[in-house]
């Protein structure tokens, strides 16, 4: 697909950012009272809430492990998600991919073995969405999943690369998305460094491949530390409440 | 947690002395914060935390053909999603009995009451706007009627309308707002215990043996419904109908300053 | 500063430690859980966690499901509890709240209960079970004093649930909370005692979302 109008204008893109800004990212977690874990995520103008149950008895009976705890995912679009035409509940062939590949992000995280005949359940609900929800609602479930205090081996973070024109960017929105000649989306364990989750879809070179997984990486380290300071947050204003006063 | 938080017993002590696990009488609501245009991408948007029970409604409006029975108006669809990252009780797949209910008496409310001014959304013979209401709890705590009223009833009363031309919708830029004529609230009881209490959370849903939603404007009665095995006494029933028409003074309040008229 | 909060995934030192909350993976010790970390003492004290349960140790929980041989209880965590029929003396009935002690966790995940006591009336509140140790308090001192100021009759389980009945049940579970809240912060004993000795104060919570310009209107008790 060959981009329509000029997603870069003097190296900057129609947003303002460069190609290897991200847009900017806020997280609150536990904003579900009822879930073990929850967290919502403005990413750009995304809007996601993520909220973790369990580990608790997988049901139906015949689909527990008893050797280790399954990881069920939900991703879903709420129907008023998007600027364009109503869109139908539940889930459509896309929401499934998304939700399975999610799945297994987390799965390889979890310390399963730890809950035999267990499942632990990750709701993504998208109320707004603008390019890169799937990456956005990894980010946000891996801080919900921090605070419902299930063991992981890592915390994921995940953020989209495409190209547009024959420039590599990073964290590509909606109207990047539609026009762009590739989009890329990455999980990724930020202390081993593993991939976790890869989607292609577009053409690219071998070297924008590692052009574009170097830039997710950079990129990594701002969304890991946006997590890291969302969980600490709370925690460390009760704490400084006392400290001064 | 899915368990019962609280025992009979517990309850019966509480409410011999007026007063509920939370605090509040008998005859009280939770403290609601009500906040319109959380979600840009729809027409219309509400957030409600209803004490613990927190919705975010969305209203959509698209192009549709008119129903048979009113060609020159337009359709209104209500949906609701009891999704399951609000509570241990609800399951991922088609919506429950229970959330259909939800969704029809909010709508009935809203279609009675004429919240919608319905004959200003024909656009040409067999060709009208559709209004969708898609009321979204992320976490439960009872009474999901009167949640979902008053987001529904603030998501529309804030919405945009979007403009037909050249056969093409838009969606953006300048436009006006969607037509509306009146606001209807609603109030829900249930029978807990032997007493009639206003607003039950789900601790006290888990003991409710009946329920009654009154949905009314300033002066009309506009839907009401009966829910669960249990009955009420046509007394009961009365003075209910009495204290929504009361109640709803505030709840209309809450409205207006939600959607800055 | 030796202690800091950490998360899952953090790497807490480049040679092996055993830690509560922590996994050795190569020569490294990495965090699982979000805790507070003590570079000096090695220690790591977790911030959120999930029950494990140990032998000898006492629960709460709710009578799932009463059958010939065995009742089945609801612990609220990824076990079902288990009491065998033929040690309890009198039967008990659904919903039932009971008090058990752990005797084991057994090879298909489920906790075998002995000792059960009914607790009859009042409620429950759930709290996380990594606050737990710090609700009780050094041998019980922090939830004799809840249970003392209030004239609240508390029994607290491992696995996260606290019954109450009786006596001021509003402050109990408010002074409660607040040490759920602020376990991690220094002099807590202190300001929960100060907390006690006031009269019952209305207890009201503030649910506001995120500060915006979008129009708000709130209304309280009405």
């Amino acid at each position: 697909m060959k981009a329509k109008i000029d997603l870069i204008v003097n190296g900057k893109r129609l947003d303002g950012r460069g190609p290897e800004d991200l847009r900017e990212i806020k997280i609150t977690p536990n904003v579900i009272r009822n879930a073990a874990g929850s967290a919502y995520i403005e990413w750009g103008a995304n809007k996601i809430i993520s909220a973790v149950y369990g580990p608790r008895e997988a049901l139906p009976k015949h689909i527990s492990d008893p050797n280790k705890a399954i990881i069920k995912c939900r991703y879903t679009m709420a129907p008023f998600s998007s600027l364009e035409e109503h869109g139908k509940p539940g889930m459509n062939r896309r929401a499934v991919e998304i939700s399975k590949v999610t799945a297994e992000v987390f799965e390889d995280v979890i310390l399963v073995d730890s809950f035999p005949g267990n499942e632990i359940s990750i709701f993504i609900e998208v109320l707004q969405g603008d390019g890169g929800t799937r990456a956005a609602g990894i980010t946000c479930a891996a801080v919900a999943l921090a605070t419902s205090g299930i063991p992981m081996r890592d915390m994921p973070y995940a953020v989209s690369a495409g190209r547009i024109g024959e420039t590599v960017v990073l964290d590509l929105n909606k109207v990047e998305d539609n026009y762009s000649e590739a989009d890329m989306p990455v999980a990724i364990s930020p202390r081993t460094g593993n991939i976790n989750l890869l989607q292609m879809d577009g053409i690219l070179t071998r070297e924008q491949f590692g052009q574009a997984i170097g830039m997710v990486k950079k990129a990594g380290e701002t969304i890991t530390r946006i997590q890291k300071e969302a969980l600490i947050k709370p925690y460390q204003e009760i704490a400084e409440k006392y400290i001064e006063g | 947690m899915q368990i019962r938080a609280i025992t009979e017993e517990y309850l019966k002590s509480r409410y011999s002395r007026n007063l509920r696990d939370d605090n509040r009488q008998l005859t009280e609501y939770r403290k609601i914060v009500l906040k319109t245009g959380v979600v840009p991408s729809a027409e219309g948007s509400a957030e409600i935390f209803l004490g613990n029970t927190h919705v975010i409604t969305g209203v959509k409006i698209g192009l549709g053909e008119p129903m048979s029975d009113t060609p020159e108006d337009g359709n209104l669809i209500t949906s609701n999603e009891l999704l399951p990252m609000a509570s241990e009780a609800f399951d991922a797949g088609p919506p429950s009995p229970e959330s259909i209910e939800i969704a029809r008496v909010v709508d009935r409310g809203i279609r009675a009451a004429g919240v919608v001014d319905m004959s200003k959304l024909f656009i040409e013979a067999g060709k009208v706007w559709e209004v969708f209401i898609d009321v979204h709890v992320f976490n439960y705590d009872g009474n999901m009627f009167d949640a979902g009223t008053l987001s529904a009833v603030a998501a529309l009363l804030s919405s945009r309308m979007p403009k037909y031309e050249d056969g093409k919708v838009i969606r953006e830029g300048d436009l006006g707002r969607l037509p509306t004529g009146n606001i209807v609230t609603s109030c829900t009881y249930a029978k807990v215990v032997g007493k009639v209490i206003l607003d039950p959370d789900s601790n006290e849903e888990a003991f409710a043996s009946s329920r009654i939603t009154i949905a009314n404007d300033e002066q009309y009665i506009r839907a009401m419904q009966k829910g669960l095995s249990g009955s009420f006494t046509q007394g009961e029933i009365e003075s209910a109908i009495e204290m929504s028409f009361e109640k709803s003074k505030t709840l209309r309040e809450i409205i207006k300053k939600a959607v800055g008229d | 500063m030796t202690r800091k909060i950490v998360v899952p995934g953090e790497v807490l030192a480049e040679r092996p430690l055993r830690l509560n909350g922590a996994i050795v993976e190569g020569s490294k010790t990495c965090a699982t859980v979000m805790g507070i970390f003590d570079d000096e003492k090695s220690l790591l004290i977790p911030l959120e966690g999930l029950w494990y349960p140990k032998s000898e140790e006492k629960v709460i929980g709710i009578v799932e499901e009463a059958k010939l041989n065995s009742y089945t209880i609801n612990l609220n965590a990824p076990y079902k509890g288990i009491l065998i029929a033929k040690f309890v003396r009198d039967p008990i009935d659904n919903n039932a709240i009971i008090e058990a002690t752990v005797r084991e966790l057994d090879k298909t995940g489920t906790v075998v209960l002995v000792r059960p006591r009914v607790l009859t009336g009042g409620k429950l509140i759930y709290v996380k079970p990594s606050k737990i140790p710090r609700i009780i308090g050094r041998g019980n001192t922090m939830i004799g004093q809840v249970s003392n100021g209030t004239s609240t009759t508390i029994e607290v389980g491992m696995n996260g649930l606290i019954w109450m009945r009786g006596g001021n049940t509003d402050l109990a579970t408010e002074a409660i909370m607040k040490i759920q809240e602020e376990g991690h912060t220094s002099g807590l004993t202190d300001r929960i005692s100060s907390m006690l000795n006031l009269p019952a104060r209305q207890h009201t919570e503030t649910y506001g979302t995120e500060e915006g310009n979008n129009v708000r209107s709130e209304e309280k008790g009405y």
